[in-house]
Parts: C-alpha cells; structure tokens; sequence
C-alpha cells in the first residue's frame, strides 16, 4: 500500500507541473488582460504600460512562469494585484469558508441521497421511488442560482427567517449561532443541487446489488430485511457511490462560484470568481495550485478508499 | 459504516471549527456578540474594491473610490449637479491669474491616529506619488501640475506646482488656467491625502507593499476596523470627523452578487447598497410593493456610447451613417424604460455646456443608405462586442442596422476582453457606458489623445488642438463656442456615436436616512451625514 501511493505520488508531480504550464498558458491567451480594466477604455498607453511593469506583465510568458514556478519552489504564491496582499495569505483566508459551506451542503446531500436511494431502489416504482426520481429531475434541470434566489425570496424575504447574505454578522455577531444561520440557506441549496447525481449513483448500484444471488439466499435466510438492504445490498454497493461522493472533494474545496456569490460567501469560488473577471493571474494561479492539489490527492484518496471498502481490490503488489 | 460515518462528523465538525470567523485577518477591534446595541449600517456592493491604498487602484472604478472615500479625506464634496461643499479643504479660490488655485484646509481635521492634518501632509502626499520611483497607479491624474511631465512624474530642474503656503493653505499651479471648481469637478475624486507622517524614510520603490495598506490610517469619516480582502470589510465611524460624526458605531460592506441586493435590502440584511442604491425600472414596482420608496435621479448618470473602430471604417460617412441608421429613442426606451435621453454628444444634458452640445438627430434610413452608397460600402460584415449583460440591446441594433444594409455580427464577451479588442482593433464596434461629468471634455479628452487612441483615428490633430484650445481658454463664452465647436467636428467625423443619458432610479434605504442618493451615482457618499434610526 505504502509502495503503491509513493508510487502514484511521484507520477502525480509531472501531471500537477503540467496542469499549472497549461493553466498559465490559457490565462494568458485569453483575451484582454489587467491594464485593459483601466479607467473603461480611458487609461492611457503610458498608464498601461507602467502598470503592466509594475506587475511584471511586461515580461514574456516563460518568463513569467519560470518567476512563478521559483516562487511556488520557495512556498511564494505572489501577490493579488487587485488587493495588494500574498495569494496565500487570501486563500487561507478563503478555504475554510468553502469546506464549511460546500463541505456541509455534501454532506447534507449525502444525507438525503444515500438513504432515499437506498429506499428507492427497495422498492421500485413506490413513493420513495417517485420522490428520487423529483429530486433527481429537479437537481439536473433546476440551475443552482434559481434555487439560490428562490431560498432567499422564500426564507429572507418573505418569511425573514434567515439572513440572506454574509457568513456571519462581523459587528455582533460571529458565534455559532450566528454561522449557522447564515450557513442554512447557502448549504441547503449546495446541498440540494448535489442530492440528485448521489442519489442516482446510489438507487442505481442498490437495484443492481438487489438483484444478486447472494441477496436472495440473505432473505431466504431468514434476516430482517433492513439487515439485507443496508449491510448487503449497500455495502456491496459503496464502491460506485463513494466515488460519486469522494469526487465531490476538489469541489468542495474550490467552492461553488454561483452560490458564494449570491449569498456574499466569502469562499474559494467567489475568490476564483473576481480573480478570472479582474485578471488577477496571481490568484487564478494560486487557486489553480490549491484545486490541481485537491484533485491529484482525491483521486489517490479514492484508490485507498476502495481497498479499506473493497477487500477485494489490491494494489498491484508483485 | 460506523467508521465512516464517524470520520464524516469530525470532518464537518473540523470544517466548522476552521472557518468560524473566517479567516478575517487583519482585524481590529470588532465588538463581540455581547455588544448588541452598536448601530450598524450593513452596505452592500457588487464589485470587490482594490487595495486599500488609494494611488494603488489596479481598475481605478468607482467601487474602489467608494471605499477610499469613507477611509481616506478628499478635498471637496462634489454634489450630483456639479455644485461643491467643503471637505478637507473649507474654501478655495483662483490667484495667479488663474494657473493657480489655493484650497484653505480645514485646521480641525485629523487623522484616526490623532495627528493633524495640515498642507504638509497634502505636499508630501502629491511629491511622493510623483515620484518616477514610487509605482503609482492612475499619476496621469498629476500630470496638471506644472512641473510633471505627461505622465505624472515630476521633472528635474522644475519648480513642483504642489506647495504648503503655510501650515494649513495648499497652493496647487496648473498647466493650463484652471478654476478651483473645474479642477475638483475633474480630479477630486482623484486625490486623497495620506498620513505621511506615517511614511517618513520608506523608499518609494516598496512603498506600495507597506502594511499600512492592509490596516489604512487615513483621515476620512472612517476609520479601518478589519478586512476580507475582496468580501468584507468593517469600519467604525469616525467620531472626530470634522464634517461631523457619522450616525452610526460601524459600516460593514459585503461584496455580493447584483441580483441580490435589492432582495437582501427588501428582506432587511442591508441598509443600502452601491451604487446609490441603484434599481432598474423593472424591479422597482417590486421595490416598491415590498415596502421600499422610490426615488428619480435628479441628473443622469450614465453615459452610452457606441464605440467605433477608425480603421476598419475609415470613412466618416459610413459612421455617420451608421448613427442615422441607429433608432436611439427606441434603444435609449428599451434599455432606460423611459429614464433617458437620446445623446448627440458626450456632454451632459445638466452641464452648463449642455448648450454647446449636438442635439440627436431623427433616425433616417433612407440618408443612412444614401451616405453609404456615396462611401462605396461593399457589405462588409462588422463585429460589434458587447458585455452579455448587453446582448438584448447589440440585437436590437444589429436589427436597425440591417434596415440599412449594414451587416453586423455580435460577439458577447467580458469587459476586459472587450476593452483590449477595440484597443487592438479586434472588434468594430462595441457597447459601453460610462458615468458622466460635469464638464466638456470628460470623455473626449482622454479618449482622443496619442496616449489612448482607443477609436484608432489616423489624424488627431483636429482632435488634440481644439480639446487644447478649450483648456487653455479662461472667457467662459469663448470657452462655450470652442466646445461647440469641437462638438460640431465630432458630429462630422463621429469617431464614436453617443446614443444617450441615463438616469437612474434609487431605491432608499428604510433604516438609514439623510443619504444623498443622488450624489452617490457620482461615487460621492456624505457617509457623515448619515443616520441609522
């Protein structure tokens, strides 16, 4: 096991390089860069141009990467050029608002998912069958800024239940009462966006367990049949929607762009998001490092996670 | 699964642990839970501000000028209708036959560390950001001065035009004559003072990496508390503020999306938001039903042009025709709902050069076409860009260009890629708009000059010498029929085509009262003023 993740680690370390050539590559062949933001059209050549030497945009592409890649060796990120602060100083500050907010609202879609899946497929074509396949229509064609807008009409506006922005109330407030307030709607929408992939992954490998030989012979056996569905026929069918869970991980960390933005979240996607629109390469930079990371380790995580499941699979030990 | 579903409540658990608080770095003093009763104002904003140095204001909008303008003291207030009150400076005047103006500082300002704030710090503020070694961003403002160069930076061998006449009387000597009044009208917004006191011996090479900046000291109606660079930012009122306190202990402002700020100020989350509380004609019967008073613009705010590329259409009367082919009222109707005002010219209706200014014409297809069959137009197909909030109205005039025979694709882009390709001359055309000023040359000057020739006109000289005329001239009706004449010039060659003003519509704010809404959309906010009831 040890051998094996030294092993994927190593090829992990060309592929993550590879991912930040290719990242800061597309970055600079999008169209329009930081000086092009100046003053609507009303900058001069000569306010441009010092600007772009203050930044060291004035510098040819490898350039600029090989300085970013020297930076990234010595633990230097760079710094924003919109805030004037180090990349990772913003990114710490970011990264635990997004594993709060997307990491509950996973959560919360696994909590609601896993068991209607469950139930769904114990019993197809019954109530819970139908109520799977609502919530796997509407989270497949209900975008998330609709449902975001819907919750705070519904919960802020009309009924005032909820606060309908921010993470916390910065001048009294700032407890855990206060987060969780403001944490509900946001997470409930993340979560409710994320309930129908869950759930098909898991309704799906539950009928196919279902059907199995070992399943019948369960039954015949005499064994309660929530003891069947819930250690047979789910635990069989973990390894498809572990993956369907554990894929949620990058995500997690980088944040949900629409949702963090609609409801003032200070995360990781909100960060991304200003970042991309003001061409603050620096920080697309740093939040490509953090979420190129994310997704080399879950995929590593999700092998190591099939072994613990799955006594069945090895890891090409010779 | 016990395991698992244990590892899922530590992970939740330490991810609530992690982000309580959220990682708000540079914090002060903020009063914990137990400190109900401070009065908070809750402001919103779409747009995230820049660095927290004034003269380090990577996209130089007017979202960073709202948030420098709470911390950081400008010499004037400038009202909606171009009229001016005191600030730092309590009064002004022209001497030196008008190339000069002295502003008489306010002697009971300070900064929030305590420390005075006299013309010295005004000097040493403008000596250090004309300094060729310090990296500041937007010193084309400087370049007024005497003793710059066109680009800001101070020049040897020149007596600096910035001088401390005594401790609290700051002379500032102009290039051109310039009164007090056009002079804040055109750069107030510009110019703020720092705490240079602050600053003694920092080389001006490393002056923008300073930690001053992540925790401000400046000498406005605010002071810094703590900041979410990009998110959130805390400031508390500045009890001595010489204007007077602000009516409120603290000011917090959230960066969230446009759609839901007019929603979280129904819903009570907000007390106002920028832009001066801004709300489409659409939402506003929404506004209003929920309980929110409505209020009309007194002067517009918005400035629509559409821009054109001199290269790919060189010829004047293809441009020309390209306007008369335009339905302005229809765009100016479908885009303002009846809030605006068919443009001619850049010049604001409410200017006191409004009357220089070309009326907008009647659109006319049939001179459209005649024009472009005198032009020899082969068909050619042009591209104009526009930001996708912009898509409804680039197809509306791809129609009424169709009507004339001109063909247009459209291409939907963001506003940086839109900018660097009429800057490059990508695109023929784009849609942009702009917040208008007071005075005659506030589009015209920066747009049409060697250094920004965003409209790629191959000969600027008629351009560069008449908008020089205009400046140099003191006569006010001199001075008006150079602004017509200019305008006139522009009517023939329309190198871009104004299509119209716009006024805006603010919904107030239920909880705070005295905010000067209209003044706001000029990102002018008599914060002190304030009341939260």
């Amino acid at each position: 096991m040890a051998q094996y993740i030294r092993r994927r680690l190593i090829t992990a370390i060309p592929v993550f390089f590879g991912i930040t050539m290719l990242v800061f590559l597309l970055v600079d062949l999008a169209p329009g860069d930081l000086t092009d933001l100046m003053g609507e059209g009303a900058a001069s050549t000569v306010e441009q141009a010092a600007m772009e030497a203050a930044v060291g945009l004035d510098q040819p592409l490898p350039v600029r990467y090989l300085l970013w890649l020297a930076g990234l060796f010595r633990g230097d990120l760079g710094r924003s050029y919109h805030y004037g602060q180090d990349v990772s100083h913003l990114i710490v500050q970011r990264i635990g608002p997004s594993l709060l907010l997307t990491g509950t609202g996973v959560v919360l879609a696994v909590a609601i998912a896993v068991p209607l899946g469950v139930a769904a497929a114990w019993k197809p074509k019954g109530a819970w069958d139908r109520l799977a396949h609502l919530f796997t229509i509407s989270g497949s064609a209900v975008p998330g800024f609709f449902l975001a807008l819907v919750a705070i009409y519904l919960f802020s506006v009309r009924l005032g239940w909820l606060p309908s922005s921010g993470m916390y109330r910065s001048v009294g407030g700032g407890d855990m009462a206060d987060l969780l307030r403001h944490l509900i709607l946001p997470a409930g929408v993340v979560g409710v966006s994320n309930v129908g992939s869950i759930l098909r992954q898991t309704q799906s490998a539950c009928l196919e367990v279902l059907g199995e030989d070992y399943i019948i012979t369960a039954r015949a056996k005499g064994l309660r049949e929530g003891v069947v569905v819930v250690r047979h026929a789910l635990g069989s069918a973990l390894i498809p929607v572990l993956t369907s869970i554990l894929t949620h991980i990058p995500h997690i960390i980088g944040g949900s762009v629409v949702v963090e933005r609609i409801f003032g979240w200070p995360g990781m996607g909100s960060l991304m998001f200003s970042a991309v629109s003001g061409r603050d390469y620096n920080v697309v930079m740093g939040g490509t490092v953090v979420m190129a990371l994310a997704v080399l380790l879950t995929s590593l995580l999700l092998d190591v996670v099939y072994g613990l499941v799955d006594p069945r699979v090895r890891y090409g030990e010779r | 699964m016990k395991k698992i579903t244990a590892f899922g409540l530590a992970l939740v658990l330490t991810f609530a642990l992690t982000a309580c608080r959220g990682g708000t770095a540079e914090s002060g003093a903020v009063p914990s839970q137990s400190e109900d009763e401070e009065v908070t104002v809750h402001y919103g904003i779409s747009n995230s501000w820049d660095a927290l140095m004034p003269y380090n204001s990577v996209s130089g909008s007017n979202y960073a000028r709202m948030i420098y303008d709470k911390i950081y003291d400008r010499l004037a207030y400038v009202h909606a209708d171009g009229t001016l009150s005191p600030r730092a400076a309590k009064r002004w005047e022209n001497t030196d036959e008008g190339y000069a103006a002295l502003f008489y500082l306010d002697e009971n300002a300070t900064f929030h560390d305590g420390t005075q704030v006299t013309a010295a710090h005004w000097v040493e503020t403008f000596t250090l950001m004309t300094d060729p070694a310090c990296p500041v961003l937007g010193r084309g403002n400087f370049s007024v001065f005497v003793g710059t160069d066109q680009d800001g930076c101070r020049t040897d061998g020149e007596s600096f035009g910035v001088e401390a006449v005594d401790d609290f009387t700051l002379k500032l000597t102009f290039k051109v004559p310039t009164t007090p009044e056009d002079f804040l009208l055109d750069k107030n917004r510009e110019f703020y003072v720092l705490p240079t006191h602050l600053l003694e011996g920092v080389d001006p090479s490393v002056l923008m990496e300073l930690d001053l900046w992540k925790k401000p000291v400046g000498s406005g109606p605010c002071k810094f508390v703590e900041e979410l660079p990009g998110s959130q930012l805390t400031l508390a009122a500045n009890q001595h503020y010489h204007l007077g306190a602000p009516g409120f202990d603290y000011l917090v402002i959230t960066v969230m999306d446009k759609s839901n700020l007019l929603t979280a100020l129904i819903a009570g989350d907000l007390d106002y938001y920028a832009i001066g509380g801004s709300v489409s004609a659409e939402d506003a019967p929404l506004a209003e039903s929920s309980g929110l008073t409505i209020l009309e613009g007194t002067v517009p705010n918005t400035f629509f042009e559409l821009m054109l590329n001199g290269n790919s259409i060189p010829d004047a009367r293809v441009r020309r025709a390209i306007e008369l082919a335009l339905d302005k009222e229809l765009l100016c109707e479908q885009s303002t709902h009846g809030l605006g005002t068919a443009a001619g010219s850049s010049i604001s209706p409410e200017s006191p050069y409004a009357d220089a200014a070309v009326t907008a014409g009647e659109r006319d297809v049939e001179a459209a076409k005649q024009l472009l069959a005198e032009a020899g137009y082969d068909g050619r197909r042009y591209t104009l860009v526009c930001t996708s909030n912009r898509s409804g109205l680039a197809a509306l005039m791809q129609q009424n260009l169709a009507e004339a025979g001109i063909n247009v694709i459209i291409e939907t882009v963001d506003s940086a890629a839109m900018f660097a390709g009429m800057s490059d001359g990508t695109y023929d055309m784009g849609i942009a708009s702009h917040t208008p000023g007071a005075l005659p040359l506030w589009f015209t000057e920066s747009r049409l000059s060697s250094t920004n020739n965003i409209f790629h006109i191959a000969d600027l000289t008629p351009y560069t010498a008449r908008i020089q005329a205009i400046r140099s001239e003191t006569d006010q009706s001199k001075r008006l029929e150079l602004v017509a004449e200019l305008d006139t010039y522009l009517a023939q060659e329309r190198p871009f085509i104004p299509l119209w003003f716009g006024t805006a519509l603010h919904a107030q704010s239920p909880t705070v009262s005295n905010i000067d809404y209209p003044s706001s959309s000029f990102s002018n906010e008599n914060v002190w003023e304030w009341v939260k009831e």
